[in-house]
């Protein structure tokens, strides 16, 4: 029996290969995602290996207590420690050096006159230091004031910059010129990441000015264990009396933490991409059990026979199988080659935007495994239901000649299906309903249960409710184009599982891009109301950096043109109430002058008043005051390493816009951030009197033009920038959507391609009876589009159904409008024609060349 | 559109003519002749039968006469057209407007009703239905109440026989059967060879009909016999008994050689 299966596999290997390439597919994805994976934890490494060679570090104490609410930091929460200390170390016994870390954000003007940002990897300062082993100047000379800096190399590249030029750096919010003097050497990679080195003197005013740094990097003498350093240097932080608040960590601790970190993120990232590969499997999976379906239904005489001769229903039943073994093995096997090629154009893509990854493409023993098991399960469970079914047919009704397809009730399927539809509508609509009523209820998860059941409902209804649907849809061609429609409909009904599952690919791809299309627009349409509703500012300025230089605010306040000019800062701070007796709480909050309010920016004021932050009370977010249980009049504490503010709650907002739970006046903001001056996020510009917008808006560009990364935006922009941020997001999503449509066609094309094999006479018959050469291959087009059109629609109706109850779910974060892109629905639906064309044209060419005589007397 | 002419059926001019058919499969020494030069008329408004042993040549016949086949050398003439020099979009053409086709089984699109299936070439041509002639068809063959059945829910004599109405509704210049009845009882065999000569005598068409049955060749008004791809008899309105006898003396012909 396996020499038969093997020999079959052989034989067929043509018409088994597009289900190959549908397991290809799939695997490579795997594949690749776990390679990049790899590639990206071993640059990562690199980098964390040449930035922390330290023998110990010192830095703030964890806060157990204070956890990041809102934001994007992970981790946990951790405070400043003096510079000083570094003396007090370096005097430790086996410490042969201790240097504080002057380290934060910059920009460099790069020599095309823009801001150096490679490929968003963040940019930063650091002060140089000879003794500094982890960066050597290896061309040039080190700088030695603020006039000068050095570049880490590949920064210089992707700057365009020489030893000798001189640019313009952005730093502490100031302009500033200076001349690259060196080229300074890391060890690693940086993947993009754009470094600056400045002189301590330089670094040190502007990143410590309070001399607090967030670390100091401490250096032992050779031959020194690490570990008894490490409690040597803790107990000299004790003895200088700042043992509570500073902690020593070894650096092999430091790494691995380092290192974990960055595990934790590449973990999202790998989750992500191994979903898409998940569909694209899922969706191979039918195409493989519509290839075996039909290639069963072909070899039944040949099955009849070998049961016949005594094979019994097991040994069938495996040797179809072992061939769906073969083709998930080859398929797995070319899936890990296509996998690393993947890997190998995204390496040398990365590479191209200045990003560089480190490491060969990597083949790791679990990757090859991974990959081939996949492959083979894939096809073996796809192949698991027509195998059986090709087992249990009885030999006799096998060989009897043209036996009708077994056409099994589409009730039970039906039942299972509305069961898990009717579960899932239910669950959206609860969660909905719970939402509508409740705005703090969390009803998230409730939904996505539903909506992963009213998916599976309506992928299990989809052979039930192909032959209505398909119908409908095959109204125009059957009325339009005579007998070609009426044909094509006939085809695509005549096997409503195999049209189901052949359209399914493309359900599933087009739910995902309906549900998208919905929430993005709908995402860009509630930012645009919520932006419409809430400035009132004429411009809107901010930087690409997330701060806007204190030079640039100062330079575009003072101009003649500017009314008035309102700048908002953020910052974090402890919050908590003095009556109670839970830790204290780590919340964003923003700081403005309070007439900001009503002049330049309005909200909904839920109860109290705005206007009470000009005597020092704090406004709170209603979501924020609900989960807290804060009320106007309620007394809070807010502090941090600077100070103390206590004050009462004055007034209750809700804003969609401003998505942070405080809002504070900026004297009080200024006494408890550390650097008020270099947190503005975003400046609110009202012309003057007098001024119409254009003038202002030429006026304030050409004010902030010297800092380049300054954006001056009129609320529309602001509002087009915004939805354009929402529309690169969606572009991901489409590309990566785009590899199901690729499979959606594989799988028409198979199922065509297959199903002219199957209707061989029928051809033959029809091209008998004066069926011409393109009226045939127009019929099986028809046939390709009906498909498309079918798993299109239906997919887009799922989608959009369950988008358009996220709007309620979500509408405390944000989301308070629904819209619907027909236009983009309308663009998919072509998309899905153009697929059925394209699919067809293979198969349809098949087809037409088919020898009528043979066609019409084949066995 | 040519139709075959009303007035009485004229014996002596032919709506189908080969001469000098030959038909080799294989090259060189392996070469097969299927047809091996035949010259032969089929006679307007008469019911042909092509009897022969198996691999005598005379399914090649038929094909290469309906241009589904194309000769090796020699020429076919269907209704004053070429067909052996005529191109595939031509043949399509031909097939559509010119000839009728019954074949032994699977006759029927099985997506189709009765009654679709019985216009089919109609509308592949988009030509318009003529319903007097339809109903006609569909009245001679017996198949009124089943029009709107799928052949999946006719027996085998009744797929038969709409396979017959499709071959006639477009007024063909010839009909050709390929063993019509090869697949059917002796019941279903008889309505739909009667059929057959009665759309000959009735309806003025020509039939052309391939068998191995004498009885079912008994139908037709001549019976031509092949042999190793060449005509070695012929017998007019032939009866079983007259076709066995032919036929035994053919085989013993051979057994002599």
């Amino acid at each position: 029996m396996l020499k038969v299966a093997l020999r079959n596999v052989r034989a067929h290997l043509v018409r088994l290969g597009l289900s190959i390439l549908a397991v290809v597919l799939g695997v490579s994805f795997v594949a690749g995602t776990f390679a990049l994976r790899e590639m990206l934890s071993t640059t990562f490494d690199n980098i964390v290996d040449a930035g922390y060679v330290g023998d110990v570090y010192l830095r703030g104490a964890e806060d157990s207590s204070a956890m990041v609410q809102t934001g994007a930091s992970a981790g946990a929460v951790r405070n400043t420690i003096p510079a000083e200390l570094a003396e007090v170390v370096s005097e430790v016994d086996g410490v042969e050096l201790a240097l504080a870390d002057f380290t934060g954000p910059i920009t460099l003007v790069g020599a095309d006159g823009t801001a150096v940002a490679g490929g968003g990897a963040p940019s930063f300062a650091v002060a140089y230091s000879e003794l500094d082993p982890t960066a050597t100047v290896s061309q040039g000379a080190a700088p030695t004031d603020s006039s000068e800096f050095a570049l880490e190399v590949r920064s210089a590249e992707a700057a365009g910059l020489t030893i000798g030029d001189t640019t313009t750096l952005v730093v502490g919010g100031e302009l500033h010129e200076a001349t690259l003097t060196g080229l300074v050497d890391m060890g690693a990679s940086m993947a993009g990441a754009t470094i600056v080195f400045l002189d301590q003197a330089t670094a040190a005013a502007t990143y410590a000015p309070d001399g607090l740094v967030s670390t100091i990097s401490v250096y032992g003498e050779d031959q020194v264990d690490d570990q008894a350093l490490t409690d040597r240097v803790h107990a000299a932080v004790e003895a200088a009396g700042a043992g509570s608040t500073v902690e020593a960590v070894s650096g092999t601790d430091m790494r691995e933490e380092a290192r974990t970190d960055i595990e934790t993120m590449l973990g999202f990232v790998e989750t992500f991409l191994l979903i898409f590969a998940g569909i694209s499997l899922f969706v191979g999976a039918f195409i493989i059990s519509n290839t075996f379906a039909m290639t069963v239904r072909q070899r039944q005489r040949e099955f009849a026979l070998l049961r016949a001769v005594g094979a019994s229903p097991l040994q069938v039943f495996s040797s179809i199988l072992v061939q769906a073994a073969v083709v998930g093995a080859l398929g797995g096997a070319l899936g890990i080659a296509g996998g690393l090629g993947l890997v190998t154009a995204i390496k040398s893509m990365f590479g191209a935007m200045g990003m560089e990854l480190a490491g060969d493409i990597p083949i790791t023993t679990s990757m090859v495994v991974i990959s081939l098991v996949l492959g083979i399960v894939v096809s073996i469970v796809s192949a698991a239901v027509p195998a059986r079914r090709a087992a249990l047919v009885p030999p006799v009704e096998a060989m009897r000649e043209d036996s009708p397809a077994p056409a099994g009730s589409l009730r039970l399927r039906g039942i299972i299906g509305l069961v898990a539809l009717g579960a899932g509508t239910g669950a959206v609509v609860a969660a909905v309903v719970q939402a509508a009523s409740d705005d703090s209820a969390s009803t998230g998860s409730l939904l996505g249960l539903g909506a992963v059941g009213v998916v599976v409902g309506a992928l299990v209804l989809a052979p039930v409710l192909a032959r209505p649907v398909l119908t409908v849809l095959a109204a125009p061609f059957t009325a339009w184009a005579k007998p070609l429609g009426k044909l094509a409909q006939g085809n695509v009904t005549r096997n409503p599982r195999r049209t189901a599952s052949t359209a399914s690919a493309l359900m599933i791809g087009m739910c995902l891009v309906g549900a998208a299309s919905v929430l993005a627009a709908s995402t860009q349409a509630s930012m645009r109301s919520v932006v419409e509703n809430e400035s009132l500012a004429d411009l809107v300025i901010q930087s690409a950096s997330g701060m806007v230089p204190a030079g640039a605010v100062s330079d575009i306040s003072a101009l003649p043109e500017v009314g008035v000019a309102d700048a908002v800062a953020l910052d974090s701070f402890y919050v908590s109430e003095p009556s109670s007796t839970d830790d204290p709480e780590m919340l964003y909050a923003l700081g403005s002058t309070p007439s900001t309010f009503g002049r330049t920016w309005q909200t909904t004021t839920v109860d109290g008043d705005l206007a009470s932050m000009s005597d020092g009370e704090i406004a709170v977010q209603e979501r924020t005051a609900t989960a807290q249980g804060w009320e106007v009049g309620d007394i809070l504490t807010v502090s941090s390493q600077k100070g103390t503010v206590t004050a009462p709650v004055g007034a209750i907002f809700s804003s969609a816009a401003l998505d942070t739970p405080l809002v504070m006046d900026d004297v009080s903001f200024d006494s408890l951030s550390a650097a008020a001056a270099d947190q503005v996020t975003i400046l609110l510009v009202k012309a003057a009197d007098g001024v119409d917008l254009d003038e202002l808006k030429s006026a304030v560009t050409a004010a902030a033009a010297p800092y380049v990364i300054v954006s001056v935006q009129d609320n529309d922009e602001f509002v087009s920038d915004l939805a354009s941020q929402v529309d690169q997001m969606l572009t991901i999503l489409y590309a990566l959507l785009g590899l199901s449509i690729v499979i959606a066609i594989l799988g028409i094309v198979n199922t065509l391609a297959l199903s002219v094999i199957e209707r061989t006479r029928e051809i033959g018959l029809m091209r008998a009876v004066g069926l011409g050469r393109a009226q045939l291959a127009t019929t099986i087009a028809i046939e390709s589009v009906l498909t498309a059109v079918f798993g299109t629609v239906l997919g887009l109706a799922v989608g959009v159904a369950l988008a358009a109850g996220l709007p309620t779910v979500f509408g405390n974060a944000g989301l308070t409008d629904l819209v619907i892109p027909w236009g983009s629905l309308v663009t998919m639906l072509v998309i899905a024609v153009v697929v059925g064309v394209l699919a067809a044209a293979w198969p349809a060419i098949r087809a037409a060349r088919l020898p009528v005589l043979e066609a019409v007397t084949v066995d | 559109m040519s139709v075959p002419p009303a007035s009485p059926p004229s014996r002596t001019t032919a709506i189908a003519t080969a001469r000098g058919l030959v038909k080799t499969y294989g090259k060189g020494s392996t070469a097969v002749h299927a047809l091996a030069g035949v010259d032969v008329d089929f006679a307007r408004g008469q019911f042909t039968a092509i009897m022969g042993p198996s691999g005598s040549g005379k399914s090649t016949l038929m094909h290469c006469m309906a241009g589904l086949d194309t000769p090796t050398e020699g020429t076919v003439v269907v209704d004053d057209l070429t067909v052996s020099s005529m191109n595939q979009r031509q043949l399509t053409k031909l097939r559509r407007t010119q000839l009728g086709f019954i074949f032994q089984s699977f006759n029927l699109v099985p997506t189709l009703t009765a009654l679709e299936n019985i216009t089919l070439p109609l509308d592949i041509a988009r030509r318009p239905v003529d319903k007097a002639h339809l109903a006609a068809v569909v009245k001679a063959v017996g198949l009124s109440d089943r029009l709107s059945h799928r052949p999946s829910e006719l027996s085998g004599g009744q797929q038969q026989r709409v396979a017959c109405a499709r071959a006639l509704v477009s007024k063909p210049s010839v009909v050709f059967a390929d063993e019509p009845t090869g697949n059917l009882d002796s019941v279903s065999s008889r309505e739909v060879l009667t059929f057959l000569r009665s759309s000959v005598d009735e309806l003025d068409q020509s039939v052309v009909m391939v068998t191995h049955d004498p009885v079912a060749a008994s139908y037709a008004h001549r019976v031509l016999f092949l042999a190793d791809g060449l005509i070695v008899a012929e017998l007019a309105e032939p009866t079983p008994d007259t076709v066995l006898e032919v036929l035994g003396s053919l085989t013993r012909q051979k057994a002599a050689v």
